[in-house]
């Protein structure tokens, strides 16, 4: 087919008509191709067709309009396709299809696969090569990954940019002027990475409201790029100033691509008209001028795929665009120097704006900015090039984006005068005092979000400055409108809030909800930021809290299952979702507080899943359970990119499993071995490896009659079962147990100073503490310990002392678990008085079963408990702590006994429960006592108020005026009594009660 | 040294996430994607004694409670709901409490050391971490939120064994009722983070950065009493490390146990804190053990001996000694999938 060269020179220049409509210099029809993805190469000799059945190479150059045609077998499209950028690597080009990325050199005939690049779980969606480096290139994937390859080393990504966020990567695009910058597309935001520090993204912007469908970075400023979006607009960003963009083209379709012309100051978008009606344009504009494109190219039938430029190698000042489109043509068009020159800005409209807009410049500027880089082609925009982007960063100033040209004056004029101009050094600080209001208002507008969940936006008037939302939450509505002062938001200006009529809240609450808002909109105004998001969900969240506090209705509310998580309300599904949440556990293990180990493993059913089984490693987000997520049709208004998941469908289990019926398949399961898939537990006992053993815990003796006997009977049990290395240890135990000087029982302290003895055990226990090995090393702790009583009694001097074993015994036949060991009766006798200890000692013996031992009492004795124990005092709370331990684990054994033994051993225990005590005053030395009867004045200390005999058993006293005696008397008496027996006219229970409120 | 107790075919209609054991390892619970748990008597291979429906969703994860509180169970779902079951019998089960606060999955539970009373610690996919306390007096809980713990979500949490008191000599000063209540907690980002409840609210202490991928489960190493602590940390990014501490929990190094052939998704520390189970996206379970020199060495699960020396290539400076291994012709995993009876039953 003759390529129709038909040139329509719009008019003389573009101030008389709005813009030039020009046809494509070439055009190739290929009816059977089916192409998806096309590429222009290095040379601009060829471009590749890719499509599910074949790629197809065309040669610019003669316009034969045959093309090479190369067959491929795949059941996927080709979704995208790109050539190497770089000289050196001119006859490769890269062809996603699916999850994988193929490398193609293309011979003289036959196209090479070179490599195939496997690390996506997902569709690729986008592929650039870097510029500069022959060997790089990066994909990005509805996985959300977008990983950088190396050529050279093809196995595995050379590094991955782990976009941590819920939506996949659609566009992805390296920096043209350096390389190091990187732009991925997730939704609608942008994320910035820097190559040489992949670990988390530079910059985020929130570029648009919808899908951006196109990156592209500008060619000559570093910083610099420009998004395309389903929104309808075109955003120029400097990543350096993510805040807002620095212009804004508004189209009323969904735009496709936009790239920035390679020479020029220009830009090409392909906008895609709603449900394939409109015009299939394809718009020449200027960077300097958003209003209206310099050129349209017209021809196209149906919607533009792609498209690319063509470079001329011999001639830099001319470009040719080539289009790709549904209707089957490869068209070519010719970008001449005419128009090229329509798109720089002309050098007096440069003059006269750059004085009166500068003040107006929004937030920060780019370096490059004050030093312009040097163009590429200098030699093409010699004059002009010197401040390129001042004038379109005026521009970018002015609301275009709501295409409401009455904006126009109110925006710049009212405003301008007030500021001189300032010189350039001082730029900086009027910049931010400067902030123009009116631009400011409509760009927080245009970035509002406008599907926050719950609001609903009626009206964004930037001009009148205000706004009007409707808020549903909890069964209510709000009418908010917001009226923004014109020095808004500069500190301490906030928007007026108003609540209006159709509000169905109380006046109460809307005091409350209006407070809210106020205070919301000054913290951030305060920092000359602007509010009005922050606001409205801040009163999203207080409707919800002031009626759910007000009103019980909420309960049913919450009960339903809110299958979307409030950031994800919207077009995106719960398969998204899923994306932040782990991949299910397919096996796991579980140590239990005895060391018994439950472990399972289940294999996935491969069949309903779609996991990609060449894959290095288990995915780690649920989503990637659900089915292959193909990048549907993106073009169309709402793009579904992923099937709903099924949440109840069993996926990852055999069919068995499922669909069979348990009991039978199980009997037939054991004769053919276990089925891995099976959901099996299994319980091992591992408590051997931790040393502890229950068995031996039941024989291990703590007999203390002769601890040496004991020593060796415990070696015994540890050979029994199989401990053949403690028995060297309980030897070492034996022998330290051992007196060394034949009359060390007369002089037993000498015995319990032995410092080699002291350190030897002290170290085999921390050995074994340390080594896991609780069991020995509380064992022997218990063994050597003494106990803090440390006294001996009266009657236990009277019976016979061992000779010969150490320490001299007392034979209990109370308790075969007797622990207290007495001293020697001579260093007792020398301390304190026969009866008393007596006393004291019954007392102890009967709190140490119930872990309550009394301090106070205790406190006495310690001096002599530690003199007379092997192990240090400074140990002790250690040595405890691992007693305690070895406890619980007794506990679990419900080994109740052998706990309560070892617990005996304990001088840490815990501090007894708080509360109101009792203790009542020798009348005799004015001592508090614990006991009925002070020993010193010997006398009892508590006479019962009603029957006036002294009380040994269960008493009970006022604690207001301190009378009391025996309960049952007390409980007699206050029966039919409120006040005191005495007559001291105490309300005993009404004042008891009111003290022990203060208390509680 | 390892020998099966016993097989329990739980009878699941889908996966099982998770399995344990209560205190005294008579009664197993699990818990699947069928949004069910059963208990089961772990003593006996019968069937399940209860089966406790009341998740919509995958449960991920149960946890006993200590027996001082009772009988009690915590579970947590895909469906974004915290149940804590609560038994009188093992068969009879009731709903104690229902928490259904997190905008997403509930990823993990974990009881606090019963020293700090009935609390439970849940991380979520929303990224916040709710601490949930009873009043067993009133049978009242309160829930505390530690919101944007992690961002993209939390994966894992874990207590701090509930302080020893310090080795000083008047033991009384030194009440445990002030002990500090730390948890640690694994996320998204790829961090790991020990927070501190400081007046009520909770604080991040510490943030570990060492892994480069998703951190799956984190363990904090109960304590006997020894100056030291131990957090074990699991991670798709195939590696465990250990991060230990002194007593004052202040320099923490890290080790990195071993890399793995697949993400690894559970670390579990025995009661004496010194052996650490791992499993993981293989399907394989094994036992780690520190020796002497400071060295983790993997165990075979039949004699008790290392089978396979830690990685030589990670941090030299801390493994003088060459590392010795031996029996390894025993190299087995305790993987379930190839494990027969015969083998392991002693």
């Amino acid at each position: 087919m003759p390529p129709t060269e038909t040139l329509r020179a719009g008019g003389g220049s573009e101030r008389e008509q709005t813009y030039i409509i020009r046809q494509s210099n070439k055009c190739y029809e290929h009816r059977d191709s089916q192409a998806t993805a096309m590429s222009v190469d290095y040379t601009g000799q060829w471009v590749l067709l890719a499509g599910r059945g074949h790629f197809a190479l065309q040669r610019l150059g003669q316009d034969d309009g045959t093309l090479r045609r190369h067959e491929r077998q795949s059941k996927y499209e080709v979704s995208v396709a790109e050539f190497a950028v770089c000289p050196s690597s001119k006859e490769y080009c890269a062809i996603a299809t699916s999850q994988h990325i193929d490398i193609v050199r293309w011979g003289p005939a036959e196209p090479f696969y070179e490599n195939s690049l496997r690390g996506h779980t997902r569709t690729v969606t986008d592929i650039d090569w870097h510029g500069k480096n022959p060997n790089l290139l990066v994909s990005c994937s509805i996985d959300t990954f977008s990983h950088i390859w190396d050529l050279r080393e093809p196995r595995k990504p050379a590094l991955s940019l782990n976009a941590v966020c819920m939506s996949g990567a659609t566009q992805v695009g390296f920096n043209r002027v350096s390389g190091n910058l990187l732009a991925a597309a997730h939704d609608g935001d942008l994320r910035i990475w820097d190559i040489r520090k992949g670990s988390c993204p530079t910059h985020y912007i929130t570029a648009h409201l919808n899908r951006v469908h196109g990156i592209n970075w500008s060619h000559r400023r570093e910083t610099c790029l420009a998004t395309a979006s389903q929104d309808g607009t075109v955003k120029y960003f400097d990543v350096c100033n993510p805040r807002r963009a620095e212009k804004i083209i508004t189209t009323l379709s969904p735009v496709w691509r936009a790239r920035y012309t390679p020479i020029g100051n220009g830009l090409v978008s392909i906008v895609v008209p709603h449900l394939g009606r409109g015009e299939n344009s394809l718009l020449l504009w200027s960077n300097s001028k958003q209003t209206d494109p310099i050129c349209s190219f017209v021809g196209h039938t149906d919607v533009i795929l792609d498209f690319a430029w063509r470079p001329n190698r011999e001639n830099f000042s001319e470009i040719e665009l080539v289009t790709w489109s549904r209707d089957r043509t490869l068209r070519v068009w010719k970008i001449d120097d005419t128009m090229l020159k329509l798109c720089e800005p002309s050098a007096d409209e440069d003059e006269e704006t750059r004085y009166d807009d500068v003040p107006d410049l929004p937030a920060t500027t780019p370096p490059e900015y004050l030093c312009p880089l040097p163009p590429r082609n200098g030699s093409l925009q010699a004059p002009t090039i010197l401040q390129p982007d001042l004038y379109p960063r005026v521009a970018a100033s002015l609301p275009i984006a709501t295409g409401d040209m009455s904006a126009l004056p109110l925006a710049r004029s009212p405003t301008t005068p007030h500021y001189s101009f300032p010189r350039k050094d001082d730029l900086h600080i009027a910049r931010s005092l400067t902030d123009q209001p009116t631009c400011s208002l409509h760009h927080e507008f245009s970035l509002l979000n406008t599907n926050m969940p719950h609001v609903e936006v009626d009206i964004l008037d930037a001009i009148k400055r205000y706004a009007c939302f409707k808020i549903y939450a909890g069964g209510h509505t709000v009418v908010l409108q917001v009226t923004f002062p014109t020095s808004y938001p500069s500190p301490n200006v906030t928007p007026d809030f108003q609540l209006c009529q159709g509000t169905t809240l109380s006046s109460d609450v809307i005091a409350i909800l209006l407070k809210v808002l106020r205070t919301n909109s000054l913290q951030r105004v305060k920092k000359s930021r602007t509010c009005l998001e922050q606001c409205l969900r801040a009163l999203v969240v207080a409707m919800k809290k002031s009626i759910s506090s007000g009103g019980g209705g909420s309960g049913a509310d919450k009960c339903q299952l809110h299958l979307q998580s409030p950031r994800l309300d919207g077009a995106l599904s719960s398969a998204l979702h899923d994306a932040c949440i782990p991949f299910p556990r397919t096996s796991g293990v579980h140590f239990n507080a005895v060391g018994m180990l439950t472990t399972f493993a289940q294999v996935l059913n491969s069949k309903r899943l779609t996991l990609r089984h060449h894959q290095a490693y288990t995915p780690r987000t649920l989503s990637a359970i659900n089915g292959s997520g193909l990048l549907g049709n993106v073009m169309g208004p709402q793009p579904v990119l992923y099937p709903q998941r099924d949440a109840n469908a069993s996926l990852y289990l055999q069919e068995r499993m499922i669909t069979g019926k348990p009991g039978k398949n199980r009997a037939m399961q054991k004769a053919a071995g276990s089925s891995p898939s099976t959901p099996v537990v299994h319980i091992y006992d591992a408590s051997r490896l931790l040393h502890l053993n229950r068995q031996m815990a039941i024989e291990l003796s703590l007999d203390k009659q002769d601890i040496a006997q004991t020593c060796r009977q415990n070696g015994e049990v540890c050979a029994k079962y199989e401990r053949y290395d403690l028995v060297p240890i309980w030897l070492l135990a034996e022998l330290i147990a051992t007196p060394h000087v034949p009359d060390e029982n007369k002089y037993e302290l000498l015995f319990y100073k032995d410092p080699f003895k002291k350190y030897l055990l002290e170290s085999l226990i921390m050995h074994y503490a340390t080594a896991g090995d609780v069991q020995t090393a509380v064992l022997l702790a218990c063994l050597f310990d003494k106990c803090p009583s440390g006294l001996d009694s009266l009657d236990k001097d009277s019976l016979l002392n061992y000779p010969g074993k150490l320490p001299p015994q007392l034979t209990s036949q109370l308790s075969p678990y007797h622990t207290v060991v007495p001293l020697d009766f001579k260093s007792s006798a020398q301390v304190r008085s026969v009866s008393g200890t007596w006393q004291q000692l019954k007392q102890l013996r009967s709190n140490s079963w119930s872990d309550s031992l009394d301090w106070v009492d205790v406190k006495l004795f310690q001096a002599d408990a530690y003199a007379c124990s092997l192990i240090r005092r400074t140990k002790m709370p250690l040595f405890d702590q691992f007693k305690r331990v070895y406890a619980d684990v007794l506990f679990c054994w419900q080994l109740l006994s052998k706990r309560a033994l070892i617990l005996k051993h304990t001088l840490y225990t815990p501090p007894p429960a708080q509360g109101v005590e009792f203790v009542t005053e020798c009348t005799g030395c004015a001592k508090p006592k614990r006991t009925p009867k002070c020993e010193p004045c010997k006398r009892p200390v508590l006479y019962c108020t009603l029957c006036c005999l002294p009380v040994t058993g269960e008493a009970n006293a006022c604690l207001a005026c301190g009378h009391g005696g025996h309960i049952q008397h007390m409980l007699q008496w206050f029966e039919n009594h409120n006040v005191c027996a005495t007559g001291c006219g105490c309300q005993c229970l009404q004042r008891t009660s009111e003290l022990l409120e203060h208390i509680y | 040294m390892v020998s099966l107790l016993h097989e329990i075919d739980t009878e699941h209609e889908d996966m099982v996430h998770h399995a344990a054991l209560d205190f005294y390892g008579l009664l197993l619970a699990t818990c699947s994607s069928d949004g069910s748990v059963k208990i089961f008597h772990s003593r006996k291979n019968n069937k399940a004694l209860a089966e406790l429906k009341g998740h919509q969703g995958p449960v991920w994860r149960v946890a006993w409670a200590h027996p001082k509180f009772g009988s009690i169970l915590a579970s947590c779902s895909y469906d974004r709901k915290v149940i804590i079951w609560k038994s009188t019998t093992p068969r009879d089960w009731t709903k104690l409490y229902e928490y259904s606060n997190h905008d997403s999955s509930v990823n993990s539970v974990d009881f606090a050391p019963p020293e700090y009373g009935l609390v439970l610690a849940c991380a979520s996919s929303d990224g916040s971490i709710s601490i949930l306390s009873c009043n067993t007096e009133y049978g009242s809980w309160d829930a505390k939120k530690i919101p944007n713990a992690h961002t993209i979500g939390v994966n894992a949490i874990s207590w701090c064994p509930a302080q020893a008191p310090d080795p000083a000599f008047d033991q009384r000063a030194t009440s445990r009722n002030t002990a500090v209540k730390r948890i640690v907690s694994g996320g998204c980002d790829n961090f790991v983070r020990i927070w501190r409840e400081d007046n009520d609210r909770w604080v991040e202490e510490q943030r570990f950065e060492a892994h480069s991928d998703w951190v799956r489960d984190v363990a904090w190493s109960p304590s006997i009493g020894l100056p030291r602590s131990q957090i074990a940390t699991a991670s798709q990014d195939r590696h465990v490390i250990i991060w230990s501490s002194n007593a004052d929990l202040t320099q923490w190094t890290s080790t990195v146990l071993h890399t793995f052939d697949d993400a690894v998704w559970t670390v579990s520390w025995s009661t004496t804190g010194n052996i650490l189970a791992v499993s993981g996206g293989d399907n394989n379970v094994s036992l780690w053990k520190e020796n002497i020199e400071g060295q983790w060495i993997r165990i075979n699960y039949e004699s008790g001996t290392a089978i396979q020396a830690k990685q030589p290539s990670h941090h030299p400076q801390i493994q003088p000694h060459p590392a010795h291994s031996s029996d390894s012709e025993h190299s087995s995993n305790l993987s379930n999938s190839n494990l027969s009876n015969s083998q392991l039953s002693t």
